[in-house]
């Protein structure tokens, strides 16, 4: 294999291209951490502490942001008096179930779809894929319309099943690539073995894990972040933490601790996912793409 | 062990003809090697005889069991793979266990008939690793292990040595023979490489474009080659081709042409006479068949011209042009030493040469 290292020479223009690249990647930190770094320090600030600013242009006092006495009243209100508890299960069942459902459908439906050949296979994939075109308020209201007549509204299963129909046809479409780049023999080897077609698919799965793995990720963050089904085909007896978040706003009184508090309890989970699945999250996404 | 029957089996891929009107039998417990350049439908063969595509007419049978519509777990196979296709994420012994385990076979046999056969294979002090870890040679033996494990009643083997370096699949090919004659499975081996076939086989098939061409031992396909084809294709370096026509003389018939006067033995002009042959030939002689000398012509030689000579080791293959722009190979002792440009004269074995007819390519003899 040829050596992957690029020689790189140095030239004034570089030097200048390198200053400038330091600055632009500064300022991206900055833009990128500063609101959620104000997050969780305001989060352990009590009301008057976080909203303390030093003078304009007084840049010695930047050390009040730093002073304040930590303080967890805003996550005992929260999960004392707010029942978050319920909201923040309620975020993972949701999340974690239409990923799951969706996952497991989706991959049976992708290894059928990269194996079998039929007349208008082509056409059922792109029918797959256009349900994802139109926007999601389009069908909030017809949906809404359906779920309620089958008393779904409110309900963790109608939310679950709300997320699947969005995340299934990409799961659909994501994994069928990561099939198709599993070679035939290995399902013709379990074949031959005295398997059953359902072997065969077990015994590939996990050669795709790193994409499911990966996908599966994606739907939990699709599903997480999600406001707009959450307040509507949630609201009631399945909300989730969005709009919980959003309930603590109100015309009289902007609980601001608490919202704070809030972002971090919603911000956390998704960030400890990412990093313990970072690497396969990297070589699931880009496996579909490379061809070896 | 079953007998294995190909009745007039066809294969259409759409439109696409890949085995026409294939008759072939496999007697119990023998080699079989169907030969063929690629895409000549010998791998359609063995997948239709796997169970892995299906057949389009015709039927096959496994002894007097017509197995058209069972699917391979049914049909008691085990097959190795032109690329292994090892499960990547199991070690070498769970590979090999795997068709045991489908089977719901216990644990302390499968212990014991995995090592029994890792063994064999002498690859015992590999068990535990995964495929990436193996070289190629110590994956072909897991497949081979994979496919022994279970004691089928048929092995089918798909180029399984293609892919390894030359040493190792010289060795390779000892092996498998010997290992076919140790279990006596009946085995059906699919490649294109024409030396594989003639040192394993009990009997080979050639097959080209679908058709098969010959169905023959080993010195039965190299040495009376039913047609032109065959002859060229079996064989290395191959067989040398000249056109040439029949002539009559008073005491015998010649096959001659602008560099060659060969008499045809009486049994030769026997069979040439009885198949009606047109006076328009090909003659076919092996590099083997031709001795080479340099210098003035002896009795029964033919003038040529050294274009080129090769040192192959052991011997030395001399490229000779003849007179009307011809060209012949042959093969001679190591050491044979010949300038470009040099006149030599040769000399054809006569009892080992072949007549083919020109139009249709069938061998007189």
């Amino acid at each position: 294999m040829a050596s992957r290292e690029v020689a790189s020479y140095q030239t004034p223009i570089g030097r200048i291209v390198g200053l400038l690249t330091a600055v632009f990647l500064g300022l991206y930190v900055l833009w990128t951490v500063l609101p959620i770094f104000i997050m969780f320090v305001s989060s352990f600030k009590d009301l008057l502490q976080a909203f303390q600013l030093p003078p304009v242009g007084h840049w010695a006092g930047i050390g009040v942001f730093f002073d304040f006495e930590p303080t967890l009243h805003h996550y005992r209100n929260l999960f004392g008096n707010l029942g978050f508890s319920t909201y923040l299960a309620n975020s993972l069942l949701a999340s974690l179930g239409s990923a799951l459902v969706s996952v497991v459908l989706g991959s049976m439906a992708a290894y059928s779809l990269s194996r079998a050949e039929f007349r208008g296979k082509q056409d059922l994939l792109f029918w797959i894929i256009s349900t994802r075109m139109a926007p999601v308020v389009a069908v909030m209201v017809p949906l809404y319309a359906i779920f309620r007549s089958v008393d779904l509204i409110g309900t963790l299963p109608g939310l679950i099943l709300a997320y699947t129909t969005f995340n299934l046809p990409f799961a659909i479409w994501i994994l069928k690539g990561f099939f198709d780049n599993v070679p035939y023999a290995i399902e013709e080897a379990v074949l031959c073995d005295g398997g059953t077609r359902w072997q065969a698919f077990r015994m590939i799965v996990p050669l795709v894990a790193p994409g499911v793995g990966a996908f599966l990720v994606l739907c939990v963050l699709f599903a997480w972040n999600d406001y707009l089904f959450a307040s509507v085909i949630g609201s009631g007896g399945a909300k989730t933490l969005p709009p919980a978040t959003f309930a603590l706003v109100q015309p009289q009184n902007i609980q601001w601790g608490s919202i704070m508090a809030a972002g971090v309890v919603t911000t956390v989970p998704m960030m400890f996912l990412g990093l313990v699945i970072r690497r396969y999250l990297v070589t699931g996404l880009t496996m579909g793409a490379v061809r070896e | 062990m079953s007998s294995v029957t190909l009745d007039h089996v066809w294969k259409y891929y759409g439109k696409t003809v890949a085995v026409r009107d294939l008759h072939l039998e496999c007697p119990e417990n023998s080699f079989l090697c169907i030969l063929g350049p690629s895409g000549c439908g010998k791998s359609s063969t063995l997948r239709m005889l796997a169970g892995l595509e299906q057949i389009s007419a015709g039927e096959i049978r496994f002894g007097a069991r017509r197995v058209n519509d069972l699917p391979p777990k049914d049909r008691d196979i085990a097959m190795v793979f032109e690329n292994y296709a090892l499960y990547p994420h199991k070690t070498v012994f769970e590979n090999m266990a795997n068709p045991l385990r489908f089977q719901g076979v216990d644990q302390p046999t499968i212990d014991s008939k995995v090592r029994k056969a890792a063994e064999l294979l002498e690859i015992e002090h590999l068990l535990d690793r995964k495929p990436a870890q193996l070289s190629g040679g110590q994956k072909q033996r897991t497949a081979i292990g994979r496919a022994i494990v279970r004691e089928p009643q048929l092995f089918l083997f798909d180029e399984p040595i293609a892919h390894l370096d030359a040493k190792l699949r010289a060795h390779m090919r000892g092996e498998l023979k010997h290992l076919q004659r140790k279990l006596r499975t009946t085995t059906i081996y699919v490649t294109h490489d024409q030396l594989e076939a003639l040192s394993m086989a009990d009997r080979i098939a050639v097959m080209h474009e679908g058709v098969l061409q010959q169905l023959g031992t080993p010195d039965e396909v190299y040495n009376h080659p039913c047609n032109e084809w065959v002859a060229g294709f079996v064989g290395d370096p191959p067989m040398n081709f000249l056109d040439c026509s029949l002539e009559q003389q008073a005491d015998a018939v010649y096959a001659c042409n602008a560099a060659l006067r060969v008499p045809l033995t009486p049994q030769q002009a026997a069979a040439v006479n009885q198949a009606g042959g047109k006076l328009e030939m090909r003659l076919g002689i092996r590099p083997d068949d031709i001795a080479v000398q340099r210098g003035a012509l002896t009795n029964g030689a033919f003038a040529g011209e050294i274009f080129v000579t090769e040192p192959i080791g052991g011997d030395t293959l001399v490229d000779i042009r003849l007179p009307g722009e011809q060209r012949i190979l042959a093969r001679t002792r190591a050491g044979f030493r010949g300038d470009v440009g040099e006149a030599c004269s040769l000399t054809l074995d006569q009892t080992r040469m072949h007549l083919f007819s020109r139009e249709t390519g069938l061998a007189y003899f």
